[in-house]
């Protein structure tokens, strides 16, 4: 009897554990960056005056005087408006969803995705050598860039001081020919995104789309097609949407390709190309140390690796002169002979051999290592949810990611030349018995790359979101400790770093309290 | 700074390689126990970064170690309870990286023997269904891959078996089973695989199957089983070139695996096993080789 219920309790039991078990298995994840429809609280209608960043007036580029909304080019584009709300297709309409949360902060999440992607040193030759990514080779093995902490620095600050400067520029027409949208103009087309008295031409859609393709496709050329299309679909998604028509597209995407051309001069001619280094360049930085005293930077990679961008500290900054950028370095950090040296390296290997879970997750937190969109990507991150929350306009939004990323760019600029200049050995080069809980960077120690990038952009966003001060400042402290958690800075290293990065960062704050845009 | 690794192994190299498994053909007779505890040793320092086979000279050899816990009780003559609990430690032999211990997960198995009936005059036949899962049993780190000492995934999973015992003291089994695995959580709030960046700190986790065909000789001292085996996860993406692995991957991998299980005469009820495995191909795991050895005492009730 006893035995006889069991045969049929015992598999249902079974089947059961399993089908509830699974059941339990969520295999969706949840996004934490969601985009609601972009409704700005303010349409910033003045911002055709605010200060540009590289562009000499907003009326650098002209834009043609559109046609009136009643001239028959005009209705025609509206019937052809009407016609593709008439068939939208499942697709288009996601389309439009997607597009709705913004194109600032959407671009923005896609460069932070780029920049994940491609953030991965060169593999190895067979014979020990790093092949060098290159722009002229950029579908090879390795890809081109390696979105490297700098690279993505650089390459955040262009795409986002580019929208910024073309959005300033496309409010100045918009407002020179307030032209309002069609949903607007025509009751028989729908609003299927937010649609705000903003004049619509040119479309701030458009302007956004031309600009950012054009310096994504110097920025990460090997991603040319999918940034194409995805410039695409935005246009789209502005015209299916009712927010804007074929003119005020076509005059906007012409608008943001021109200013692109500004800053595309500019990056061509910031020092990047020769930010890799040389041989006589990485030999003639530790031949220094020595002739100091010091004990050089050696690579802990196997085969050793040429250091990350020797010549980074040289690539133009945004705010500080060249001869800024070495006035303001950093202290010299505690001679690797010294007492206190020793000191800090013994905090160091205390500190991975004791680590807590809690102090693991946060060097995990900040690790922002391989593969990720990097420390100053962390940060945009921070702030997209803070841009999202004060719902900006288009073109203040791009203002925010602008100065955010210029400082940071400058953070990196000054951070790199500090670190080749000191060419100071990481903790586990002095001690090889510390191991480190995380990836260990490729290039030296002092100072810290994360501490000069948090700092930077915490003084910058508490200017931007006093209200958020208190927490960027928290953030700003938990990033530069992890990398004392991570057993790859000494606590030199983090406090110089944080120092640095706040003078650095005061030079954009500076900026934005003067760009009339408060 | 990279670093590779593979070894969703881990989660199962500690249930496949002993007699007396959730994915063997043997039951433990009413009110027996055994028990004891097993010791793992897997290393490798050639590993498959996606498709392609290297090694990495920021990590050299490395090996995990584990000593698990296993029990096994017959509540019935058709029907036991598998449970088992390793302390899992990682270390890799060149590099800065550090390694990582802990205990990994508690995983307990039900098997119920459908089926056993002579099914030839040369031998019976039994069928038996396990349903299995697992809960990590401590909070460890699974985003250090490869020195993560597992996936940190709950997981369940159904299993078919199928074992043909003969008179002259062979035998053969063929297995077979699906895993569902949990969303793993990871202390960073934004990740890239598979090519995209998710913009959280969940991680979906593919469903993995695995088969295996052992057979070998059986006799009361004496269990000697000689097996093939593959895991396929059915979905995640590869490693890339020159990235870390992650924790989603796709961990495919076929292994060859044989040990030997004796009994001793002094003390009776106490049994010795050892075993060997190697990963003959794969994808996003190490070429690893596993010896493992253990003890166990069978108690009756």
């Amino acid at each position: 009897m006893k035995l006889s219920r069991l045969r049929i309790v015992l598999p249902a039991a079974i089947s059961c554990g399993a089908v509830l078990f699974a059941a339990g298995c969520d295999n969706s994840v949840h996004l934490t960056e969601v985009l609601p429809p972009l409704d700005a609280v303010s349409l910033d209608a003045n911002a055709g005056t605010w200060r540009m960043i590289l562009l000499t007036a907003p009326t650098q580029f002209a834009v043609a005087a559109p046609a009136a909304t009643n001239s028959a080019a005009y209705v025609a584009e509206l019937s052809a408006i009407k016609s593709a709300q008439a068939n939208l297709t499942g697709a288009q309409r996601q389309a439009i969803a997607y597009w709705s949360g913004g194109g600032v902060l959407r671009w923005n999440q896609i460069v932070r995705g780029l920049v994940a992607r491609y953030n991965l040193p060169p593999a190895p030759a067979v014979d020990g050598t790093y092949p060098v990514p290159s722009p002229e080779n950029p579908f090879g093995d390795p890809s081109f860039p390696f979105a490297n902490p700098a690279y993505a620095a650089r390459a955040y600050s262009y795409v986002s001081t580019a929208q910024a400067d073309a959005l300033k520029s496309a409010w100045y027409w918009k407002y020179q020919y307030s032209r309002p949208s069609p949903a607007k103009v025509d009751n028989g087309i729908s609003a299927l995104m937010p649609v705000s008295d903003l004049p619509s031409y040119p479309s701030e859609d458009a302007v956004l789309s031309g600009v950012t393709v054009e310096m994504l496709k110097v920025l990460f050329p090997a991603a040319v097609e999918e940034i194409t299309l995805k410039a695409a679909e935005q246009r789209n998604a502005a015209l299916w949407s009712g927010k804007a028509s074929a003119s005020d597209i076509a005059a906007g995407l012409a608008l943001g390709k021109s200013v692109a051309t500004v800053f595309l001069a500019r990056a061509s001619t910031d020092g990047m190309g020769t930010a890799g280094g040389s041989t006589a360049l990485w030999k003639s930085l530790a031949d220094a140390a020595i002739a100091r005293g010091e004990i050089p930077w050696v690579s802990q990679e196997s085969p050793a690796r040429p250091p990350m961008l020797a010549g980074f500290g040289q690539v133009k900054a945004w705010m500080l002169t060249p001869a800024q950028i070495i006035t303001e370095r950093p202290a010299p950090p505690p001679s690797t002979s010294s007492a206190q040296m020793a000191q800090e390296l013994a905090e160091v290997k205390q500190t991975v051999d004791h680590l807590t879970r809690d102090q693991l997750a946060i060097a995990n937190k900040w690790n922002d290592g391989a593969g990720t969109y990097a420390p100053p990507g962390h940060w945009n991150d921070i702030t997209a949810e803070y841009v999202r929350d004060a719902r900006m306009s288009e073109v203040r939004a791009a203002r925010v990611f602008a100065l955010l990323n210029m400082a940071m760019q400058d953070a990196a600029v000054g951070c790199w030349e500090s670190k080749f200049f000191y060419f100071n050995p990481r903790p586990s080069q002095l001690d090889p018995t510390i191991k480190t809980p995380i990836g260990l960077p490729n290039f030296p120690s002092f100072s810290s790359g994360h501490s000069t990038f948090s700092a930077a952009a915490t003084v910058v966003l508490s200017y931007l979101f006093p209200a958020g001060a208190e927490n960027f400042a928290a953030m700003r402290d938990e990033a530069a400790i992890s990398r004392l958690y991570g057993g790859i800075h000494y606590r030199s290293d983090i406090e110089g770093g944080k120092a640095h990065g706040a003078r650095i960062g005061a030079y954009t704050v500076q900026f934005a309290q003067q760009d009339l845009a408060n | 700074m990279f670093l590779p690794r593979p070894l969703l192994l881990l989660v199962f190299a500690a249930v496949s390689l002993r007699a007396q498994a959730p994915d063997d053909g043997l039951m433990m007779q009413r009110k027996t126990l055994s028990t004891g505890v097993m010791y793992m040793h897997d290393s490798w320092n050639e590993y498959w970064e996606g498709g392609l086979k290297r090694s990495n000279g920021n990590i050299g050899t490395v090996t995990t170690q584990s000593v698990t816990w296993v029990g096994h009780f017959g509540l019935t003559d058709r029907v036991s309870l598998v449970g088992e609990l390793p302390y899992v430690w990682t270390h890799a032999s060149q590099g800065p990286l550090h390694g990582l211990s802990g205990v990994q997960d508690i995983a307990i198995a039900l098997k119920y023997r459908l089926l056993n009936t002579a099914f030839t005059e040369g031998g019976t036949l039994s069928a038996i269904v396990v349903g299995a899962v697992g809960i990590p049993a401590s909070n460890y780190n699974p985003d250090f891959l490869p020195l993560s000492i597992g996936s940190a995934s709950r997981r369940a999973s159904g299993r078919f078996t199928l074992h043909f015992e003969s008179k002259a003291d062979w035998f053969i089994d063929g297995s077979a089973a699906h895993t569902w695995r949990n969303n793993v959580n990871l202390d960073r709030a934004a990740y890239f695989t598979n090519g995209q960046l998710y913009l959280t700190n969940q991680v979906a986790m593919p469903d993995v199957f695995d088969w295996k065909v052992s057979t070998g000789f059986r006799k009361k001292r004496v269990f000697i089983p000689v097996s093939i085996s593959q895991q396929r996860t059915l979905g995640g993406g590869d490693i890339r070139r020159q990235d870390m692995p992650f924790v989603s991957n796709r961990m495919n991998f076929t292994k060859a695996e044989a040990s030997l299980m004796y009994g001793l005469t002094v003390p009776t009820d106490l049994a010795v096993q050892i075993g060997a495995g190697r990963i003959l191909s794969g994808r996003n795991v190490g070429q690893s080789t596993t010896i493992t050895a253990g003890v166990f005492h069978t108690f009756h009730f």
